[in-house]
């Protein structure tokens, strides 16, 4: 089986890569996110062109960091892609629901100033716990 | 679905992680298919009838189907 180890370096080198060029990708989108969050208040005093620059390089780093996550999904065995599909559809589900009953608390006058990006904290605690949960569940002793 | 990839594994004393490795799979995917927790797609499938010289369907098999 000693060929065989070559194989099962291949994946753990796969994904490895993948998860660096990920991590990197992420940190280049947050770092140009902060740009075009504080740039132009902090540093260029709201000019429009800079701030376009600072806009499109965040897109641009967004797309970047999209195709790295589909790469790294890519790179993974088919148990952990099937995992992490799974819970992104149970995720693109209860981020549909936080979202419209979230969005009919201010409407109702439960909530008076509702902020769209705290619903990324239930995208991403969503994920984390189906990825845990039904990767537990498959692979159980 | 069932199947006799432990006693495959057992007869030619491989580990989880020998076959995981010869699969280019996770041990933990080893595992689940033994368990009979998860269903290997078809090339898997394929690649593990190929592994042991045997065809697909004198390794895994229905429920109902005896072993």
């Amino acid at each position: 089986m000693s060929g065989n180890r070559q194989s099962s370096t291949n994946l753990n080198t796969r994904i490895n890569q993948s998860s660096r060029s990920l991590f990197l990708c992420t940190t280049a989108w947050v770092v140009t996110t902060a740009v075009l969050g504080f740039g132009p208040k902090l540093w260029w005093d709201f000019d429009i062109t800079l701030t376009l620059i600072a806009l499109v390089l965040n897109l641009i780093a967004g797309i970047i960091m999209l195709m790295a996550n589909f790469r790294h999904l890519m790179s993974m065995d088919e148990l952990q892609k099937q995992t992490h599909l799974e819970a992104m559809a149970i995720t693109l589900g209860v981020t549909f629901i936080a979202t419209v009953t979230y969005g009919s608390l201010e409407s109702v006058g439960i909530l008076e100033d509702t902020q769209p990006t705290n619903i990324l904290f239930v995208t991403g605690v969503s994920y984390i716990v189906a990825v845990i949960v039904l990767w537990r569940r498959r692979t159980s002793e | 679905m069932r199947n006799k990839l432990k006693v495959l594994r057992a007869e030619r004393d491989w580990t989880q992680a020998d076959l995981a490795a010869a699969l280019d799979v996770t041990r933990q995917t080893v595992n689940a298919i033994e368990k009979g927790k998860y269903d290997p797609s078809l090339p898997l499938a394929f690649k593990i009838g190929r592994l042991f010289e045997m065809p697909i369907e004198q390794i895994f098999f229905s429920g109902a189907e005896e072993a």
